[in-house]
């Protein structure tokens, strides 16, 4: 077999159950993923492979986990008011060491209105703008000014939990993210970085941040 | 439980950890192989559920497949951001027997059944380098270690049986 043999349907299809097994490397990997936040026929093939494998999930064993570690998740994602902002001050004062771009601006909408922005990212001068609205089961970011990051390079969305590890939410193309998420609550961060094209290769930011917003 | 989670019920997301922790924890040590990352991995794993409930589809699935994506998702990329070095020690301590194991039994029952009815289409070998990629984690570059063959001979090999299952299963 080789891979000409196959129709472009096929290949995806391949592609899909190649990311359910886990048998790629890590840039095809993360290619694989960033091509699911676009493509739905894409997820839907990953979704297919992930249904058929299940059944092997049978064979994992369940093991005791130490008493300690929920207590320990739960301080993480509801820490106290005090630690809550040390912690995400900490890491965004690490990335913005970097290189220091822009401070975002944070405009506080009403909670009930459907589609409301919840922040505005926005570099100073207002050259790069990104608008973050949420409509009680998505988040939307759309590019108001400024341009898509240069070619090679792509703008990554991240949401930071207070005290918790940056976790990407997806690419800023040139069309707007939607991404199905909870309202990030008061207190957590939003925060854009530039990455090398498909995405931080680390799943945490490698590249200097550029915007960020806190809720 | 997840919609639960997803409009931030704590109580929903406790119980959820009780009952889910240990299967997910299982995953975890079996995909990273020491205990110090698995539980600092199972950490990461609850404050993605906690984050990503809302994204899960009832009407595409149980929870329990969507934990146990979400875990072996994290742990594989956990494995594959290693470095290079680490990553070859840890794919050489991490190859198992390839005795069949409990899974083979486990899985013939119920609607498990056609899976393992397929899996038994192919070669033995090539029914184990599918099952040991998918419940260890391994990259092509171990599974080719693992089975003593150049790396795109066990990518055309794995990738044929693929293609074979998903006829199987499909039919």
């Amino acid at each position: 077999m080789t891979d000409t043999d196959l129709s472009p349907l096929e290949q995806d299809d391949l592609l899909a159950a190649e990311y359910v097994l886990g048998v790629l490397p890590l840039a095809e990997r993360l290619a694989a993923e960033a091509r699911m936040k676009t493509d739905a026929a894409f997820a839907e093939r990953v979704s297919l492979w992930v249904a058929h494998f299940a059944p092997l999930n049978e064979a994992y064993a369940s093991v005791p986990v130490p008493p300690d570690l929920l207590p320990r998740i739960e301080s993480r994602l509801f820490p106290k008011a005090a630690a809550l902002r040390r912690g995400w001050r900490l890491w965004l004062a690490g990335a913005i060491t970097a290189s220091v771009v822009a401070i975002g601006v944070f405009l506080l909408m009403p909670q009930s209105a459907p589609g409301s922005v919840i922040a505005s990212l926005e570099s100073e001068g207002a050259t790069l703008v990104y608008e973050a609205r949420h409509d009680g089961t998505s988040l939307s970011v759309t590019r108001l000014a400024g341009t898509a990051a240069p070619e090679g390079q792509t703008h990554e969305l991240w949401v930071i939990a207070p005290g918790a590890a940056p976790v990407s939410l997806g690419l800023l193309g040139s069309d707007p993210l939607e991404v199905e998420y909870p309202r990030p609550p008061a207190g957590w961060v939003l925060a854009v970085s530039v990455e090398p094209a498909g995405g931080s290769p680390t799943g945490a930011p490698t590249g200097p941040v550029i915007l960020t917003a806190e809720l | 439980m997840l919609e639960r989670i997803a409009q931030q019920d704590r109580a929903a997301f406790r119980s959820l950890y009780h009952e889910a922790g240990p299967k997910l924890m299982g995953v975890l040590l079996r995909i990273l192989g020491t205990r110090s990352e698995a539980e600092d991995a199972l950490q990461e794993v609850f404050t993605r559920v906690w984050l990503r409930a809302g994204r899960f589809d009832p009407s595409r699935g149980v929870g329990m497949t969507w934990l146990v994506a979400l875990t072996r998702n994290h742990a594989i990329d956990r494995l594959r951001a290693r470095k290079p070095e680490q990553n070859d020690d840890d794919a050489a301590a991490l190859i198992p027997d390839t005795a069949p194991r409990a899974e083979t039994r486990l899985i013939a029952k119920g609607e498990a059944r056609r899976v393992s009815d397929c899996f038994d289409t192919l070669e033995p070998a090539r029914a184990a380098a599918v099952r040991g990629a998918y419940l260890d984690g391994l990259s092509y570059e171990a599974l080719a270690v693992r089975h003593s063959i150049p790396l795109n001979t066990m990518r055309t090999w794995l990738r044929r049986s693929l293609l074979k299952l998903k006829e199987c299963l499909e039919q």
